[in-house]
């Protein structure tokens, strides 16, 4: 029925001009009932008089054409809405705290969600980002991990060319430039990709155009940037393709701009994200000389309808032809390929994250629901009297319901606004404390799903708060409340209990999160006291990467070095300083190695182990005990017999109960003819990739033999030394430790940046990163569970002490002490806080298996955590309760009876 | 005979408006005259219940409303049926006839 559709809009829009219609024809009805009495010979008044009996009245008419307009039920409803505010502005107080309670608990969960959500759970920023996965392979007998499989450069080809699965394919590397040739030099982070990659991606360029394969094949120096550096570096130069820049000091042309929204590749529990791409063009090193390192990462789009097993099963023939392509000395390994979606790669270890915060966030809102049903449940008690006299005059059941609800959706809308403006703020501050070290933090905001999810869920809470408060409101028994006559110390039995039920609720949950931050927070502890193996204190550390075409020989490098060594040292303030490639905090480098006079248990694999090469003092510099023999010195040179430093783990593992200075070991596989290498020295154990990893057997070489270590196969114009990371021990303040070592670089090579500065102490913190994050949200939930628990342990304490005023002036007067009635009060709340406990102890137990894999060293069921939670807990609930405790204490006796 | 004032069975209001309409356009204080000359003075319908069915009516899109001068020169607002208001016209007329078939049958077998 369109007609009564377009008047509901045109009675509601033009409520005047309608009203004037129906005025208009009531009057002109009224002058023909005139006109036909004035006909019947009646006088003009008379006959008015007459016309306005007839008619019953012009006013009583309109209002029953009124009636059954269309609009009337939004009109009514819109005459309830200012009855609801009215109501609710009498009574400031309980109006504010529901709104804050639900404000409180909507926005922390609308923060610490959207954190989540823009960190872990937003689709990657590619088109079909299902389809894209990485691909690779790994030897036979090492566990697949759930990382990214990486491939050697000659696999590249083999793989693109012998595979049908994919639409796309090609290699990337991370990598960093030294750019200079637009504004300050500095220190950039890239990748290096084939033109291919780009198409799998499915990005196109804002500016310009990505790179094509001939680009790549022939090694043009061509390169796209990102959208910052655009604004960054370019201010917006719309001009700015064909601008040339210089990285690593050889010019590349700019030419394309990618979008702001892309990022690639998104490294998980990495910052820096890569501010431009370059062809990947491998180097004839690299497919030949190095054509044993799986250096890089293969990403491919699968043809529609493809899965990653048929891909991988589609990869796997190809093997031997790219152990084929390995250097001779392990071509007797067996390799499997390995395809894994970019979307696990990226945020799949973050999904038992993602279950727990779920988990919290529903935890948390249901406390503030709980809350704000307990606060409507005051209401509808203090209303009792005033609503059983509405129902008396015949107010309608109905209309009673529907305003509780009403009134019940108002307060949690506007709880919701508070939300959002809450979480709005929050998260302006609070992303700026975030970890740096947290992926795509930059997709942190509030967006429009999370928005919209919240006000869904605002008109749930209302409605399901208000269910129950209404019903209770509606059943009101008319008769019995206006015989008590409106006194106040009923106690109202049903709704008595029901907020106290409610209460223990909110206890219970606000337990079982504290547990669980507990939990985390000893995880945490646990991993701060793990002996690192080296120290981090009054230590600096710093990488640089020396450019290949300055530093063409060997003879250039070991210059720079010598300088560097001699000049840190002779800085005031220096004790030690050492250079190494394998620093701890990152991911070390693994080889595979045999060693002397080991045999493998039947069914081993390749025998692993971190490797690094070191110079100057970096043992010491580290702080890593020497436990055996000697350190390197400046004799083992390139020429001397070959020497090897390792820790006490491959020690203990291939030589057991032995000493293991004098062993030997060759980098390789069986039978490959490489040359010994000495142990000299013993090393302590050290966390190299992380206090919560396990530590792996390792090996320290000196530098300047890494290169007769691997015998024939180094590349004839192979260079050593030319990059690592300084590591720098002094008694001076970190700052001064850093400003020393950027002014000597300087000195030596003014263009040469330095990479990622920091103290040892810094780097220990990034590699807790995502373990701190977890940590502070969980216990961001658990404070905010615990806070809305006790308003609302408060608020029911409060108000059941307030309700038995009356009572307490009795009792006062009968000769109960004050001391008597605080005992009292506090014993109704204490009694709610052990109901509450015990219920949480037990749901702690199932609950916190859920964080399993985020404990480190600590038992799910950990009794400290619970007994301290319950501790903390018990105490709040006691200092909740003694408030309103110690007022009905203070009661004036007489006073109170008065006023009755 | 002295005239009611009866409030009508609910629908039977708004059928008589409707029959009444179906000669021609009626402003409401003619259609109220035209009901008591059709029931032969039996019903004096009340303003009061005219003007919102009427209203109702309008907004269900049986009628249309136009303002213009009365046979008396005076503005008044007319009614005049719709297509669907003659359906719904049919319709009402058959029920009725149907329901007075069914209470006729019902009264008289006692």
């Amino acid at each position: 029925m369109p007609g009564r559709i377009v008047s509901f809009f045109r009675n509601l829009l033009r409520r005047n001009a309608v009203e004037q219609a129906l005025d208009d024809e009531l009057q002109s009805s009224v002058g023909l009932l005139t006109e036909e009495r004035m006909q019947q010979g009646l006088s003009r008044s008379e006959a008015r008089r007459q016309a306005l009996i007839e008619l019953g009245g012009v006013e009583q008419v309109r209002t029953k054409v009124r009636e059954v307009r269309a609009s009337r039920l939004l009109e009514d409803l819109a005459a309830d809405l200012r009855f609801t505010l009215r109501r609710l502005s009498h009574s400031p107080g309980f109006t504010f705290t529901a709104v804050l309670t639900l404000a409180f608990g909507i926005g922390a969960t609308l923060a610490i969600f959207s954190v989540v959500e823009g960190v872990l759970i937003r689709p990657l920023p590619f088109p079909q980002p299902d389809q894209l996965v990485i691909l690779g392979n790994i030897p036979e007998g090492v566990p697949p991990d759930g990382s990214a499989p990486r491939v050697t450069a000659p696999a590249v080809g083999i793989y693109s060319r012998a595979t049908d699965a994919f639409s796309a394919m090609g290699a990337y590397q991370q990598t960093g430039f030294e750019l200079s040739g637009q504004g300050e030099p500095a220190a950039i982070s890239a990748a290096r990709l084939n033109a291919t990659a780009f198409q799998a991606l499915g990005v196109a360029p804002m500016l310009g155009r990505t790179f094509t394969p001939g680009e790549d094949d022939e090694g043009q120096q061509v390169a796209v940037i990102s959208y910052r550096m655009w604004r960054e570096r370019f201010a917006d130069d719309a001009n700015v393709l064909g601008r040339k820049i210089l990285l690593d000091r050889k010019t590349y042309e700019i030419v394309g701009v990618m979008p702001r929204t892309f990022e690639f590749p998104l490294v998980p529990g990495q910052l820096n994200r890569s501010e431009l791409w370059v062809p990947m063009s491998f180097t004839q090193g690299e497919l030949v000389n190095q054509s044993g390192s799986w250096n890089y990462y293969l990403l491919g789009r699968l043809k529609p309808g493809v899965t990653a097993e048929q891909a991988r099963q589609n990869m796997e023939p190809v093997g031997p032809e790219i152990v084929g392509r390995l250097p001779s000395v392990i071509q007797s390994m067996r390799i499997h390929a390995r395809a894994v979606s970019l979307m696990d790669v990226t945020v799949a270890q973050s999904r038992p994250l993602v279950r727990v915060l779920f988990l919290a966030v529903v935890a948390v809102l249901a406390i503030a629901c709980a809350n704000l049903a307990g606060l409507l449940l005051v209401l509808v008690i203090r209303r009792r009297h005033e609503t059983a006299v509405r129902m008396a005059l015949g107010a309608s059941t109905k209309r009673i319901l529907g305003e509780n609800l009403l009134e019940s959706l108002t307060l949690s809308l506007a709880g919701g606004l508070g939300g959002l403006a809450l979480a709005w703020a929050a998260l302006r501050v609070g992303t700026r404390f975030l970890p740096e070290t947290l992926p795509r933090i930059s997709a942190i905001s509030l967006d429009y799903a999370v928005v919209g999810f919240v006000l869904l869920l605002v008109v749930l809470t209302g409605l399901i708060c208000g269910v129950l408060p209404a019903v209770a409101a509606s059943r009101t028994c008319v008769n019995d409340h206006l015989k008590e006559s409106g006194r106040t110390d009923t106690p109202a039995g049903s709704h008595a209990r029901l907020r106290s039920v409610l209460v223990i609720c909110e206890l219970a949950t606000a337990l079982v999160l504290l547990t669980g931050a507990g939990l985390l927070l000893r995880s945490f502890e646990k991993l701060r006291e793990v002996d690192l193996g080296f120290k981090t204190d009054h230590t600096m550390t710093a990488f640089f990467g020396l450019p290949g075409r300055q530093y063409s020989s060997q003879a250039s490098v070991d210059v720079f070095d010598r300088m560097l060594l001699q000049q840190l040292r002779g800085l005031p303030g220096v004790e030690v300083v050492g250079v190494t490639t394998a620093l701890p905090g990152g991911a070390a480098d693994t080889t595979v190695f045999v060693p002397e006079g080991y045999i493998p248990p039947p069914g081993a694999g390749v025998n692993l182990a971190w490797d690094g090469r070191v110079f100057g003092d970096y043992f010491q510099a580290a702080g890593i005990p020497l436990l055996r023999g000697r350190s390197f010195r400046d004799s083992d040179t390139a020429t001397a017999p070959l020497v090897v430093i390792v820790n006490r783990t491959l020690a203990e593992k291939y030589w057991p109960n032995q000493d293991p200075i004098g062993k030997r070991l060759y980098v390789g596989v069986v039978g490959s003819p490489m040359p010994w290498q000495t142990v000299v020295g013993e090393v302590g154990d050290i966390k190299q990739s992380g206090a919560d990893q396990p530590t792996q057997p390792q090996f320290y070489q000196p530098a300047s033999q890494f290169k007769p270590s691997i015998g024939k196969f180094a590349p004839p114009n192979m260079l050593y030394g030319n990059y690592g990371t300084v590591v720098l021990r002094g008694t001076l303040p970190p700052e001064q430790l850093a400003a020393g070592l950027r002014s000597i670089v300087h000195s030596i090579d003014p263009q040469l940046p330095l990479i990622h500065v920091a103290t040892m102490d810094q780097l220990v913190k990034e590699g807790q990163g995502s373990r701190r994050f977890n940590t502070v949200i969980i216990s961001s939930f658990a404070t905010a569970a615990v806070l809305l628990a006790m308003l609302g342990i408060y608020s029911v304490i409060a108000f059941s002490a307030m309700q038995r005023t009356h009572e307490f002036a009795i009792r006062l007067a009968l000769g109960a002490t004050h001391a008597n009635l605080l005992h009292l009060v506090l014993n109704s709340g204490v009694k709610l806080g052990l109901a509450g406990c015990a219920i949480g102890a037990i749901g702690a137990v199932f609950a916190t298996r859920f964080l399993r894999a985020f404990l480190f060293e600590v038992d799910p069921l950990d009794p400290a955590a619970l007994v301290l939670a319950t501790t903390a807990i018990l105490i709040l609930v006691f200092v909740a309760s003694f408030i309103p405790a110690r007022r009905a204490a203070s009661l004036e006796p007489m006073h109170s009876l008065r006023s009755e | 005979m002295s005239p009611q004032r009866t409030d009508l069975l609910r629908g039977t209001l708004d059928l008589l408006i409707l029959k009444a309409l179906n000669l021609e356009p009626l402003h409401g204080v003619g259609i109220s005259r035209r009901i008591t000359q059709i029931t032969r003075g039996a019903f004096e319908v009340s303003f009061g219940s005219l003007f919102p069915s009427l209203h109702r009516m309008e907004e269900k899109g049986w009628v249309e409303a136009e303002w213009r001068a009365s046979e008396n020169n005076r503005r008044a607002k007319y009614y005049r049926l719709t297509s669907s208001g003659r359906a719904q016209l049919k319709t009402e007329e058959r029920e009725w006839n149907q329901l007075v078939k069914i209470m006729t049958a019902a009264v008289e077998s006692a």
